[in-house]
């Protein structure tokens, strides 16, 4: 395998997107690969992550990415793996890099639901859960995590300070990431007072519906004599599936498949947790944040949310997880959302992230779940 | 109703599947599923989805059924979290959807 660097990167502001998903898709597109200080024609294979375009009556959107790039000779696929698409494109960007089969790849996310109300959001996020044995039976999205929140709190005795504590935090962070769509603080009595969801969730548990676009850059080392911006080295990418329905785990304090992903990725990488200075992690609930640093293996089962709330995982604690603000305040554009991750740790290491730095930023970490967790891929990036 | 059950380790599914989701054997055989069970993990949605746009709030649960298996399903008669614990029983009602609908079984006798 050859040494793959993500050498470019862009993302545009998440919230309501007036362009269609195709047109912001192809401008964050363009300018991740001038970033990489690449041009088009140099991308061998662009790689499109999009859930829902049918909400936008447009399928088959890679050509007209690439076209709208100029290279329209270039193939493209449009991956889809529910809130994973953008992070299971950059797998395949990786796995075509590394395995030499292009020099260079794209990958792009994009999604587009503004245009929606919040009923017809709400079930078109809900057909990515089992719609035989969930969705008909009455399960939301929401429903689903805030089924997994009921689980842990019944066997962890949290209180919801202890999540609200991590609302607050990613708020914090976004209100000072330009790309995010929510640019605002909130305090504990906000978070206590907003209406219930999916009890145990509060409307401050949950992300919001967003639009938005993020691309990345992959590339060869070999190929880049003078890279643009300061590379992230690729040490792992890794992707595991688990057991979709609710009704078919086991266990439901924790998700299998980012347990696998994160064994997967630390054996590639050869690291342990303790080597990352910090994450980015999929939070569409504040339940999946405390989830994911359980299974991920950063804090033993059952800790993670008092743990978030003595301030581990602040931009300036022992681990920043989310300094984006997260799929919780940045947003989560469904297909761009795994990409716009690797924009955050892209930004951090080359020192864009202006006013939410993390203090060491060596090796990071970036977590993206399919939905409940039917599909997970983690991907440790460290500089050169 | 209808569940499977794997004949090489036992796993009890309402879930359609042609293979074991523990142990990959493919080859599941028809079984009929307890009636009854135990509530694991639930919610009480107030923002639901289309198809149960006229329900809310109602409660959305993951139930263990006795003798194995798990099946989620809709709880209309609960319309509060107060409603309803984990650990509280509750069987298969009839229903007017065609999602699985459960409801709870009051204890009997002396409270």
């Amino acid at each position: 395998m050859r040494e793959t660097w993500v050498v470019g990167a862009a993302s545009n502001r998440y919230g309501k997107m007036v362009e269609t998903a195709r047109e912001a898709a192809t401008r964050v597109s363009l300018q991740a690969i001038l970033d990489a200080g690449l041009e088009p024609k140099q991308i061998g294979h662009t790689f499109v992550a999009n859930c829902f375009g049918l909400a936008e009556h447009q399928a088959h959107v890679g050509p007209l990415i690439n076209n709208g790039l100029g290279i329209p000779e270039v193939p493209s696929v449009t991956l889809e793996s529910a809130c994973s698409s953008s992070s299971a494109a950059l797998h395949e960007a990786f796995v075509q890099v590394s395995g030499g089969f292009v020099d260079a790849a794209l990958v792009v996310g994009a999604e587009r639901l503004g245009q929606l109300d919040t009923l017809s959001a709400t079930s078109h996020f809900a057909i990515a859960a089992d719609y035989s044995f969930e969705t008909k039976n009455g399960a939301t999205f929401p429903g689903l995590y805030a089924t997994l929140a009921s689980a842990y709190r019944d066997a962890h005795h949290t209180k919801p300070e202890m999540f609200g504590s991590i609302a607050i935090k990613n708020h914090a962070n976004a209100a000072r990431n330009p790309h995010a769509h929510f640019q605002k603080e909130i305090t504990m009595e906000t978070y206590l007072a907003s209406p219930m969801i999916a009890s145990p969730l509060r409307l401050y548990d949950c992300c919001p519906f967003s639009d938005g676009a993020a691309a990345v850059v992959v590339a060869a080392k070999e190929i880049m004599r003078r890279p643009a911006s300061e590379p992230l080295v690729v040490r792992a990418s890794a992707r595991a599936g688990a057991v979709t329905d609710m009704q078919d785990r086991p266990d439901l304090l924790g998700l299998p498949s980012t347990r696998l992903a994160a064994a997967k990725a630390f054996r590639q990488a050869h690291l342990e947790p303790k080597d990352i200075d910090f994450l980015e992690v999929h939070d569409c609930f504040t339940i999946a944040e405390v989830l994911a640093l359980e299974d991920l293996g950063f804090v033993p089962r059952g800790t993670a949310a008092r743990e978030s709330e003595a301030g581990l995982t602040a931009r300036d604690g022992k681990l920043p997880v989310n300094p984006s603000g997260g799929l919780k305040a940045k947003g989560h554009p469904v297909g761009a959302t795994g990409a716009g991750q690797v924009v955050e740790i892209f930004e951090q290491v080359n020192g864009r992230a202006k006013g939410r730095e993390v203090p060491r930023t060596q090796t990071a970490l970036a977590h993206n779940v399919g939905a409940t967790g039917g599909s997970c891929s983690v991907h440790i990036f460290s500089r050169r | 109703m209808r569940g499977l059950r794997c004949p090489s380790c036992g796993l009890v599914t309402a879930t359609w599947s042609l293979a074991c989701s523990r142990c990959g054997r493919p080859g599941l055989e028809e079984h009929e599923l307890s009636d009854r069970g135990t509530v694991v993990a639930f919610t009480v949605l107030s923002v639901p989805g289309e198809e149960f746009l006229n329900d809310a709030p109602y409660a959305y649960v993951v139930v263990e059924l006795d003798g194995g298996g798990r099946v989620t399903g809709w709880m209309p008669s609960v319309r509060s979290a107060h409603d309803l614990s984990i650990g509280d029983t509750v069987r298969f009602a009839s229903s007017y959807k065609p999602g699985v609908q459960f409801t709870k079984i009051e204890p009997t006798g002396v409270g």
